[in-house]
């Protein structure tokens, strides 16, 4: 199950004061899939962290149910994302060093005693769900850019978090890894109910979304 | 308040002096220890330090070579110098008490007990037969040095002397007439070998001038781990008479040989080595024989003073280790504070996901002290096999045995030099911990 989205009056400043986001009203339901566009330097991702409350708001609330991130401390915030977020980043991110398994269940190396177990299952079920359960134990370093990608969205969603946030999941890859891709996250996103926020430039990505809102200059356009 | 500190102070001296050395090291080691425990407790950090080690593989080799190199240093400096200093006690610990002619008791120390050559005054008779019928007196046995068969000094003494260094022999007899000898372990005959020594020793030796005074080896002596495994013994009035002074007997007795000598026909000895009835005349006869004519000295007390000075210069030495530690940590910690920056983008992806903040210094401390941990492991392997190396090179030039151990102290160094860098690696784990999410994942 998902959880729903409500922003009021946000405003995030840059380190130089200058406001980068406001955002008066935002509201999705559970289980939403909102597409995010508009040009590069507009405020997309700066919006996605604040979702993940990693950009701290100077100003507003943001809800993810009854959750209010912007009266969070830090540590409230990253135990937050810890339960309820995954993300997924443009350029994968993963432990170059490391399994794809052990990157898909990253989080039991931190998680609560009582969670590790359901994390590395969980891991394990969405590799193989994503096709790669073959390569689980193989170091992700001779992984392609779309098989690296599968492995970031695995790690997102190993502990069936209710929020998914992507940033261009899609950016660096080709157009059949991207198609693939898209397909997978819509999918997975359904299926579990998943909140899922998506930036992209890719309107193939548009088209599976339930919604697609747009930002320029930091403010919010349909 | 006082009580208390009463009470610890008893119970600590009561403890034994392992019992000392364990809480000492515990205690060295507890502050890094429950920064460990408070670290990691309740995460599996370690698949994230694994990462971290194996990408920077090479830069991290290099740190632990560097630790282990100063660590090794510090440890093979406690240890040698103890090595040596047990090895030259073990040495010289069968002379309790030498009487020679005046002189530096240092010189007459390093040729009674560590046979190296001198030209030593004599005693004269009197004065011998003096130390020798006094009624705290044991034995009195003089040491007649000069001679040399290849590289075995030739050392004229009696009988009883040969028993007190060896107990009983390995092989043989003690000799008994003025042609025979006794070797010690490591000389390089025989049972049954004649030879004849040389005067004087090394190069400068007289291979000739003892021509028609030969020995036979009838006995040879238990390994002692001092030079005298090296040397021959011989009854000193064969050497007496070889270089054509009096018997130590009177006429008609010239062929006896040991105690009692007469002390107008005594030609003299450089040096007496005495044994007491007790612990207690060594320190009466000590006084007794020092005199004008006569010097009394303990070798093992020389020996002491000796040590206190090696142990002045290892305590400088220790001081350069100390400052090539303190280089070496300062080094590697900055070394980790640039790999730590390295590795900002994981470490904030790993914040970006929700890892707790205490994870994440767990993650690089745990990293930095798996680093000093395993740098300083090696370190002391390093520290004992040099150790061992050296006092291996120095029992077979001098004989003397020196062993290589390990114990407390060189641990006691070890703990304190691993808890000192490792609670100065949470400079770096708290610097990482200060580095802004957002700004380091993008980079
Ligand atoms: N901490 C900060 N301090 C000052 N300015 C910032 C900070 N973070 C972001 N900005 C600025 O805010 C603006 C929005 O940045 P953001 O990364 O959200 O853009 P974006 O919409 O994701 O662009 P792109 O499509 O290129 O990724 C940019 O002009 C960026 O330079
Ligand atoms: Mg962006």
């Amino acid at each position: 199950m998902g959880l729903p989205l409500a922003i009021s009056d946000l405003q995030v400043h840059g380190d130089d004061r200058r406001p980068i986001l406001r955002i008066e009203a935002l509201e999705i339901p559970s289980g939403c899939r909102l597409g995010i566009r508009g040009p590069s330097g507009a405020g997309k991702s700066t919006l996605l962290m604040a979702l993940a409350g990693l950009a701290p708001a100077s100003s507003g609330t943001i809800f993810w149910g009854d959750t209010d991130l912007s009266q969070m401390s830090e540590a409230e915030r990253a135990r937050f994302r810890r339960r309820h977020v995954g993300m997924i980043f443009q350029d994968f991110l993963l432990f170059e060093e490391l399994t794809a398994l052990a990157n898909a269940s990253l989080a039991a190396a931190y998680a609560d005693a009582d969670r590790r177990k359901q994390i590395r299952e969980g891991a394990a079920a969405m590799l193989d769900h994503l096709g790669l359960g073959a390569h689980a134990s193989r170091s992700v370093a001779s992984f392609s850019g779309g098989e690296r990608q599968r492995v970031a969205i695995a790690r997102a969603l190993a502990a069936d978090p209710p929020v998914l946030l992507a940033d261009e999941p899609t950016a660096s890859l080709d157009r059949a890894s991207a198609d693939r891709l898209i397909d997978d996250l819509a999918a997975l996103a359904a299926q579990k109910g998943t909140t899922l926020v998506v930036v992209s430039h890719d309107p193939a990505m548009y088209a599976r979304m339930d919604r697609v809102v747009g930002i320029v200059d930091g403010r919010l356009v349909e | 308040m006082m009580q208390m500190a009463e009470f610890m102070q008893d119970y600590w001296v009561g403890l034994s002096a392992t019992s000392q050395d364990i809480a000492r090291l515990v205690a060295l080691l507890l502050p890094a220890m429950l920064v460990g425990i408070a670290a990691t407790r309740r995460y599996r950090p370690f698949g994230m330090i694994g990462a971290m080690i194996w990408r920077f593989r090479w830069t991290n080799a290099l740190f632990v070579a560097l630790i282990a190199v100063s660590v090794g240093l510090g440890v093979g400096l406690i240890a040698q110098e103890r090595g040596l200093r047990q090895g030259s006690a073990h040495a010289a610990a069968k002379f309790d008490l030498i009487v020679s002619a005046p002189g530096s008791e240092i010189e007459m120390l390093l040729a009674a007990v560590f046979l190296q050559p001198t030209d030593a005054p004599l005693i004269e008779g009197e004065t011998y037969d003096r130390i020798a019928h006094h009624d705290n007196v044991v034995l009195a046995a003089p040491l007649a040095y000069g001679d040399s068969y290849r590289a075995a000094p030739v050392i004229g003494t009696t009988a009883g002397f040969v028993e007190h260094l060896s107990g009983t022999l390995a092989q043989g007899r003690p000799f008994s007439a003025h042609g025979e000898a006794v070797i010690g372990a490591r000389v390089d005959l025989k049972l049954g070998d004649s030879f004849v020594p040389a005067h004087g020793h090394g190069d400068g030796a007289d291979h000739d001038a003892h021509a028609g005074h030969g020995y036979t080896v009838v006995g040879r002596m238990a390994r002692s781990g001092s030079p005298w495994d090296r040397a021959i013994l011989v009854p000193v009035e064969a050497v007496w008479e070889v270089h054509g002074l009096a018997s130590g007997h009177a006429p008609g007795h010239e062929e006896d040989i040991g105690p009692p000598f007469d002390p107008a026909y005594f030609p003299g000895t450089p040096a007496v080595l005495v044994r007491a009835t007790a612990l207690w005349a060594n320190y009466a006869l000590h006084s007794e024989f020092t005199t004008e004519r006569t010097m009394a000295f303990f070798p093992g007390a020389v020996l002491a003073r000796l040590h206190s000075l090696l142990g002045d210069v290892r305590q400088a030495m220790s001081v350069m280790a100390m400052l090539t530690q303190l280089l070496v940590t300062a080094g590697v910690l900055t070394g980790l504070v640039i790999v730590t920056r390295l590795y900002a983008r994981r470490l904030a992806l790993m914040r970006a996901l929700g890892a707790p903040a205490r994870f994440v210094f767990a993650v690089v401390w745990g990293y930095a002290a798996i680093l000093i941990g395993i740098g300083s492991a090696i370190g002391v392997t390093i520290g004992f096999a040099a150790t061992r190396i050296i006092s291996a090179i120095v029992t077979a030039r001098t004989d003397i045995d020196v062993h290589a151990s390990l114990d407390w102290p060189e641990f006691h160094l070890v703990a304190g030099f691993v808890s000192l860098t490792l609670l100065l690696a949470l400079l770096p784990a708290f610097a990482a911990l200060r580095r802004p999410v957002i700004a380091d994942l993008r980079t």
